[in-house]
């Protein structure tokens, strides 16, 4: 082959550059359409709802008139849920998924296990309802109550956190592994004093993305039978209830009956009365900001807490 | 040439085998370790000398499908290391070792040293700094951290995180101490200053140290064991191996020769 | 001595190259030699000029090899076989190169005599005996270099005693002329720096054996009587 010219090599590389200005617009491009539409959905809602993006509207409860109703049960609701699938759903996604990377013998139990992992996060979000209708609300007795949705959507999420724990704990070289055996570390001290701390920026990301995704779900919640008009909170610990007097446990709250963000604006949308739709996109629109607050929260501790790790 | 008494042995492998799974990676070792010396282990890449280094602090049991066959007999105490009795919890605290790659864990400088105490249940403020003093000084890396004992150790430069990996075995006192090709990852001037230390510190430990650099297990050890293809080839001091093995195939290792 | 090929073809043809430099300088320091004997017997002066000037190259030669056995040294950290090859030619070449100073003072001795018109016919047979002895040592020694024989440098070494021998009966013969005929001192005393610096070529000679069971074996056998039986 005979040597190149300077002028053919500018031409091969004008060529070859040509096409990376393609693919770049390309992507510039199919980038733009998603986050258009994105853009669109959100300015609609905003827009339509915006009349009724309130204060009130966040301290009412739900009315039969549009205009007086409110979020008040929907969003108290919907962060206690949240509460009690993390309190479920972190320590034992975590503890799964350091006992599948740390302890667990590679043969074919854990290959099952692996396997049934994956799939579980597969499975349609209506089965882990019927699921859960089957065993807390009429096995264990735990009714229709904040603690059965909290505990549904922790088995809904909690292969998301197993995954991520994994990943995040694949993550750390194996030289940090070694490292502290070598010094004659258990398998647990290991695990406490490194693969932890290093995992958990990677463990809060897939526990709020879990998360991100259980706050939006509506099927397995109407399945257990979230109410969808309710005029009253859960019990406040420590304050006096109902007529008696008594005084509230600090856990009585969990049993308490409910409705969410999604089940609310289900509702109204299906009212007849097109001023309820208004409603339904504000509170659209506030479960928008709700789901985007938790990422924003969750990258912001990665960010934090990745800070000083590093190899 | 002066001769000198044998010195006592620190530890010596016996009739040796290692597999990981199927594959036979070490094939019937028998070698010396002798009492606060440097005994060093080339070979060519993949000749099984690191495998052989990890034998002794039972690194292997930390992955599924590895096994030993025959002994490793550590004294004064004459315990087999690779006996299923005896734990390897145990074995790592009596053997430190050091990484190829340097590997502090992203902590501070005083936790990376203090790390394998508080393994220990150390937690007397007191003992814990004046022993990570020690071992930083025994690291020759004391003046260049002292005054920021709270940093990351990862914000160090690699020479230096290296000496603090090596402070890190030092501080629980090891009696043996394995270094995995502590400085390919360095430049000449850290690999000369971890030379210096392997030097001093066999005044305290026994050294094993693996290197693919023929000119530094000439420099820093007092024995050579030429490895190839899992065997033990040929071992004996290293003045002798390098102006006259008997092997011809540590001859042509060592001479830069094809095999 | 492995035969085998270093991973380094440059490494190789330093090392072909040393050994090329060290044998061009035996052959100079052996035709300064053969030389000097042939001026003795013959009586040719005229090549007294041509050996004095051979030991300029030789002395060239010396400083060159001396110089690449540093550069190897330097770039190539040689070990083992390669080591010993390269300490051992910094060695012979000292050896070579003073043998050639012998030869030089040989044929200087050689022009004093004749151009003073003693012919020392009654010692030539004795002399030339000794000459070819030592001259065949530093061949021989230079043969075992060439092809690493071990075996054929020791033969050298035993070789050395013979020539020590043959150089004191000689001394023994000057000494009973010269008490004899005082008049032959002059003349003695010119024979007996020649032989005496025939039996240093013996010793050059040796001392280059010793170097190749060195670079061969990996023995230091210097000053050592036992090993080389």
């Amino acid at each position: 082959m005979q040597p190149m010219t300077t002028e053919q090599i500018r031409v091969l590389i004008a060529r070859g550059k040509l096409k990376d200005t393609v693919f770049q617009a390309l992507g510039i491009i199919c980038l733009a359409i998603g986050l258009l539409v994105i853009f669109l959905l959100v300015g609609d809602m905003l827009m339509r709802g915006l009349d009724r993006l309130n204060l009130e509207f966040f301290t009412e409860f739900a009315s039969r008139r549009a205009s007086q109703s409110g979020i008040l049960s929907a969003w108290v609701g919907t962060l206690l849920v949240m509460l009690v699938t993390a309190a479920a759903a972190v320590p034992l996604g975590v503890a799964a998924g350091i006992y599948l990377e740390e302890y667990a013998k590679r043969n074919w139990i854990t290959d099952i296990i692996e396997i049934n992992i994956t799939n579980l996060a597969a499975v349609p979000s209506i089965v882990y309802g019927l699921l859960a209708l089957g065993i807390f609300v009429y096995t264990f007795g735990f009714g229709q109550s904040i603690l059965s949705a909290g505990l549904t959507l922790a088995l809904l999420i909690l292969p998301i956190v197993i995954v991520a724990t994994r990943e995040a704990i694949r993550a750390i070289p194996s030289m940090i592994r070694e490292g502290s055996m070598a010094v004659g570390a258990t398998r647990w001290q290991t695990c406490r004093y490194h693969i932890i701390p290093y995992a958990m920026p990677g463990i809060l990301t897939g526990v709020i993305i879990g998360l991100a995704r259980a706050i939006g779900e509506t099927a397995p919640i109407i399945t257990i039978g979230a109410l969808t008009f309710i005029a009253f909170l859960p019990p406040v610990p420590f304050t006096a209830t109902g007529m008696d007097g008594a005084s509230a446990g600090l856990f009585d709250w969990v049993m308490s009956p409910f409705t969410v963000m999604p089940i609310q604006i289900f509702n109204w949308t299906s009212r007849p009365d097109p001023a309820f739709e208004v409603n339904a996109a504000a509170a659209g629109f506030v479960l928008m900001g709700m789901v985007l607050s938790m990422n924003a929260v969750a990258i912001w501790l990665r960010y934090r807490m990745r800070k000083n790790i590093k190899w | 040439m002066q001769t000198h008494d044998k010195p006592q042995l620190k530890a010596e492998a016996r009739n040796l085998n290692f597999y990981y799974g199927e594959a036979k990676a070490l094939k019937n070792i028998n070698m010396p370790i002798y009492d606060k010396k440097v005994t060093a282990l080339i070979g060519p890449s993949g000749c099984g000398k690191s495998t052989y280094l990890r034998s002794f602090n039972r690194m292997h049991d930390l992955y599924p499908g590895n096994r030993y066959e025959g002994e490793i007999r550590f004294y004064p105490d004459n315990t087999n290391l690779l006996s299923p009795e005896v734990d390897p919890i145990e074995v790592r605290m009596r053997v430190g070792m050091v990484f190829q790659k340097p590997n502090p864990f992203p902590k501070t400088i005083y936790e990376n040293v203090a790390y394998g105490l508080r393994v220990r249940g150390e937690s007397n403020k007191r003992i814990l700094d004046e022993k990570v003093e020690q071992a930083l000084r025994g690291a020759a890396i004391w003046e260049e951290v002292k005054d920021r004992l709270q940093d990351l150790a990862p914000n160090l430069s690699g020479g230096q995180q290296q000496r603090l990996c090596i402070a890190r075995a030092l501080a629980t006192d090891p009696e043996l101490l394995l270094f995995d090709e502590p400085t390919s990852a360095l430049d000449p001037i850290a690999t000369g200053a971890i030379e210096e230390l392997v030097h001093e510190l066999k005044k305290r430990v026994t050294i094993l140290i693996v290197t693919h650099n023929m000119q530094q297990a000439a420099r820093v050890s007092d024995y050579t064991a030429y490895m190839y293809l899992g065997e033990m080839i040929e071992f004996g001091k290293t003045d002798e191996i390098f102006i006259k093995p008997n092997d011809k195939r540590t001859e042509d290792y060592i001479t830069g020769r094809m095999g | 001595m492995p035969d085998s090929l270093h991973v380094s073809s440059q490494f190789d043809e330093d090392l072909a190259r040393l050994r090329t430099h060290v044998l061009q300088m035996g052959g100079l320091v052996e035709t300064q030699i053969s030389s000097a004997i042939d001026a003795y017997s013959t009586g040719e002066v005229a090549s007294v000029k041509s050996i004095i000037e051979t030991d300029r190259k030789v002395n060239d030669l010396e400083k060159a090899i001396d110089d690449d056995c540093a550069h190897i040294i330097a770039k190539r950290q040689p070990t083992a076989s390669d080591l010993r090859l390269v300490l051992g030619i910094s060695k012979i070449v000292t050896d070579l190169e003073r043998a050639g100073d012998e030869a030089k003072k040989i044929a200087k001795g050689v022009r004093r005599i004749y151009e003073a018109g003693h012919m020392p016919t009654q010692y030539g047979v004795g002399i030339r005996h000794l000459a070819e002895a030592a001259l065949t040592m530093v061949r021989q020694a230079l043969d075992a270099f060439a092809r690493l024989d071990g075996k054929l440098a020791l033969s050298v070494i035993r070789a050395d005693e013979d020539v020590d021998v043959e150089f004191k009966s000689i001394i023994r013969q000057l000494i009973t002329h010269m008490m004899e005929d005082p008049r032959t001192i002059t003349t003695s005393i010119d024979i007996i720096s020649i032989s005496r610096a025939i039996e240093r070529i013996g010793d050059h000679a040796k001392n280059i054996s010793e170097q190749v069971v060195f670079v061969v074996e990996g023995r230091d056998i210097r000053h050592d009587k036992e090993a080389i039986k």
